[in-house]
């Protein structure tokens, strides 16, 4: 476990510091000049050089790199010379509104549709589960950012029920806030969990020691949530974490759709602006967080099904 | 996340109860009126921008002005209304003495919070010279500012290098107008320079209470504030990029008021939202076709001439503004001094005109590039004039791109790219005074920040230098309708549009104030 533990943390490190590079280099190989945006058709070129050493932009391509990793190494990310604030402080003020959104998202997503999927395994064929088949897959074809729309036009505008924008202050108005967009993502990962599970199930429940535990005259429901539950719910285990990645992007069009602060929104306008540092500090927090989950799933994995462990 | 920690308020409890539990009405009215009933006045509007800066020397973008108005002071200010006018704000009188000298006389008793004391002519001389010592981005809006001299307390004299009429309307009245406190900036940065987002001291009615990036400014009531009491309790004002998400959250009752988009006109004019009023006025925006004469392909003037005939105006904004826009004859909307009544080359063009200066210039199978931005509204305009100019022979391709390319590709400081771009499709904001955005298209831009038409003219330059000094109105007008004449006569130009600004607001919440191009003047907004 530790040997493994060990090999996952330094793919992760490579992961990381190659994602890394090649947004570095990418985002300066594309056309624009943070100087001329931020100061806009009235800068001088002094004025534009000015910003350009603040920003270290008149340095080497090796020189700014090599910065960029020392000063990271040091546990900063930066300085946003456009907003006049360490890169640290702004991507973490823009971050937990999208963690939010996405551990909400998956919350209830998880939540509806693992007994779903269960019920439908247990159901086959039956109505319930056709329906269940149906809903899932047409939830699956919209897209969240259309689903977003519709349903704030149907929540927010017609039954003037939930808001349209922003996040709220506070807990209870926080959650308020985060209904709407937590649905709009949410639903397609209903579809396609409650479909994992059910698949799975289906093949859990026709293993032997299923089979074995009815003979003893276990109850089914018993079977499926102590002895079939475990093996079934790997997949989505293993999905949910390269999930993350998926509900990241999906929330840079919710952010947009009800006019959320988040890491979604902050990357566009940084992009836009050419605003180097925070690009690179909140793609890089985001490309930790989306290795961060992948490898707490194949951990969990590996807890759940000691057979994972022994083949590492 | 700290704020799972925060007290569950009333407010939230209602929304939350009201939202989880299904109980969505409160006494038979929706949600956002029960909350507006229990609470004080407090007006809820949408701002298009994200704000950038609070500091006035260092402005960003114009709708930041919207802010400032309200936390600082300044000598005048616009008038609400729907013409271009001034009226006195800290300055109890204020008056030209001589072209390069104005003297001031301020107000007794405008307190600066924070114990830093009234606001003296001190504070007026330190707030306009920093724009000028910090090289500040928008120290051009002080024209030839030299220095202000101190003659008391309260009175001062604005000295110029040379005179500049512009100043009434583009300078003391607009963002570089505000008074800072010398002692609260300096303790905050040290040498004067820009504080950013953190304003040390605030001067006006409001003061601004919590601003979250992306999320809200809150502006409250400045307790050390002794003059008129202004409409509401509170301003919240919620930066909202996207119109369409803008327009939903008005009609979801998140927002009372709000630019709309100009295609939304009809439908919040046919089928208007409860108690709302639609609003449109002149902006001060303007958009149009450039052509690069320095191109290989655009050398011809007939060439440029018979894309000018060639592009119908009508129809590109029956397509891309619902038909809800005018046409522009120029650069300078109605309203402002030098505005034209009618462009050279008519609106509707003249495909027959257009094919007559083609054949002139010997050129058939012409295949050219249009840039603009990535926009639907940029790219429904080009491909507008793409099937436009197919109808004289001419094939258009289209580069759309995002803000950070496109604001750079005819700089020549940023590559070559400026010497491939033919065709370019521009937006640009303005202020309320010719000299602003007459001022882009002298020589001395060409391949810099503006002027990517690379257009170029000795009488132009000359009228741009008379605009800046001259004193009579119509003297000026007559100037500037010749400085747009010789733009469009150069081929080089193709006018489409001053856009416009609709707004929307709920009847009955507030009473709106604005300033002729429809910014919001929120310290006139009354709450009824």
């Amino acid at each position: 476990m530790w040997l493994y533990l060990l090999k996952r943390l330094a793919l992760a490190i490579a992961i990381i510091a190659i994602a890394v590079t090649l947004l570095f280099l990418m985002i300066r190989a594309v056309p624009g000049d943070p100087a001329a945006i931020l100061l806009g058709p009235r800068a001088t070129p002094e004025m534009k050089a000015q910003l350009h050493h603040q920003m270290g932009l008149d340095k080497p391509l090796v020189v700014q790199i090599t910065t960029f990793f020392g000063g990271l190494l040091r546990g900063d990310l930066g300085f946003d010379v456009f907003g006049q604030k360490p890169v640290a402080d702004i991507v973490f003020e823009q971050l937990p509104y999208t963690i939010e959104l996405v551990l909400f998202s998956i919350f209830w997503a998880v939540v509806v549709a693992v007994p779903l999927g269960c019920y439908s395994a247990m159901r086959r064929n039956s109505l319930v589960d056709q329906v269940v088949g149906v809903v899932a897959v047409a939830t699956l074809a919209i897209p969240s950012f259309v689903m977003a729309v519709y349903a704030l036009l149907f929540f927010a505008v017609t039954l003037r029920w939930l808001p349209a924008i922003g996040a709220g202050d506070g807990f209870w108005d926080g959650l308020v806030h985060l209904i709407l967009p937590g649905f709009a993502i949410g639903i397609g990962w209903v579809g396609y969990i409650s479909r994992l599970v059910r698949a799975s199930m289906l093949e859990v429940l026709g293993e032997n020691h299923i089979r074995m535990a009815r003979a003893f005259g276990i109850s089914e429901w018993r079977i499926v949530a102590r002895y079939a539950m475990p093996l079934a719910i790997l997949p989505t285990v293993t999905i949910l974490g390269v999930g993350i990645a998926w509900l990241l992007s999906s929330a840079v069009f919710i952010e947009v759709v009800f006019a959320r602060p988040g890491i979604g929104a902050l990357i566009v306008n940084a992009v836009t602006a050419r605003n180097y540092p925070v690009v690179m500090g909140a793609v890089l927090v985001t490309t930790i967080l989306i290795v961060a989950a992948t490898t707490l799933s194949d951990l969990i994995n590996a807890f759940l099904d000691p057979r994972t462990r022994e083949k590492l | 996340m700290k704020n799972i920690l925060d007290p569950v308020s009333r407010r939230n409890f209602l929304k939350a109860g009201a939202a989880l539990g299904g109980g969505i009405v409160a006494a038979g009215m929706p949600l956002s009126q029960a909350i507006w009933a229990a609470e004080g006045k407090v007006l809820k509007a949408r701002s298009a921008i994200n704000y950038l800066t609070f500091d006035p020397g260092f402005y960003a973008l114009n709708h930041e002005v919207d802010v400032m108005n309200c936390i600082y002071s300044k000598l005048t200010r616009y008038k609400p209304g729907s013409h271009w006018e001034w009226e006195l704000e800290a300055a109890e009188k204020i008056e030209q003495l001589d072209p390069t000298h104005i003297r001031f006389r301020l107000r007794k008793g405008i307190k600066f919070t924070g114990g830093h004391g009234e606001l003296t002519a001190k504070d007026v001389k330190f707030s306009f010279e920093r724009v000028i010592k910090h090289n500040s981005p928008v120290k051009v809006d002080w024209g030839s500012l030299d220095h202000v001299d101190i003659e008391d307390d309260y009175t001062g004299v604005i000295v110029l290098k040379t005179p500049f009429v512009p100043l009434w309307l583009i300078s003391l009245p607009s963002a570089v107008g505000h008074i800072v406190s010398e002692e609260a900036v300096m303790k905050a940065t040290k040498d004067g320079g820009t504080f950013g987002m953190k304003p040390p001291a605030f001067s006006g009615p409001y003061a601004i209470a919590d601003w979250k990036p992306n999320q809200y400014v809150v502006l409250t009531r400045n307790p050390e504030w002794s003059g008129p009491k202004p409409g509401f309790d509170e301003i919240r004002i919620l930066p909202i990029g996207d119109t369409k998400a803008a327009e939903r959250a008005y009609l979801a009752g998140d927002i009372d008021y709000s630019v709309i988009s100009m295609d939304s006109v009809a439908t919040f004019k046919d089928n208007p939202p409860a108690d709302t009023k639609v609003e449109e006025y002149q902006s001060l925006n303007f958009s149009w076709i450039g052509m690069n004469v320095d191109h290989p392909k655009l050398k011809d003037i007939n060439v440029r001439k018979a894309i000018q005939w060639a592009i119908n105006v009508s129809q590109i904004l029956d397509a891309a503004y619902s038909g809800q826009a005018a046409p522009a004859t120029g650069i300078i909307p109605p309203g402002v001094i030098g505005h034209r009544d009618k462009s050279l080359v008519p609106p509707e063009g003249d495909i027959e005109k257009a094919k007559e200066f083609l054949e002139k210039a010997g050129v058939s199978d012409l295949a050219l590039t249009i840039d603009c931005l990535n926009d639907s509204t940029s790219s429904t305009i080009a491909q507008t004039v793409q099937a436009q100019l197919s109808q004289v022979g001419i094939s258009l391709e289209i580069n759309s791109q995002d803000g950070g390319s496109f604001w750079t590709v005819g700089m020549e400081s940023e590559g070559e790219r400026w010497k491939d771009l033919q065709l370019i499709l521009l937006p640009y904001a303005s202020l309320p005074d010719p000299y602003y955005p007459t001022s882009w298209f002298v020589q001395a831009q060409v391949g810099q920040a503006t002027n990517w038409e690379r257009f170029r003219s000795e009488r132009y330059d000359q009228l741009a230098a008379e605009g800046a000094i001259t004193e009579d109105p119509n003297a000026r007008a007559t100037l500037y309708q010749e400085m747009q004449d010789l733009m469009e006569d150069s081929g080089a130009y193709r006018f489409l549009t001053h856009v416009g600004e609709p707004i929307v607001y709920r009847t009955r919440k507030i009473q709106t104030a604005t300033r002729p191009d429809g910014y919001p003047l929120y310290l006139d907004f009354k709450a009824i």
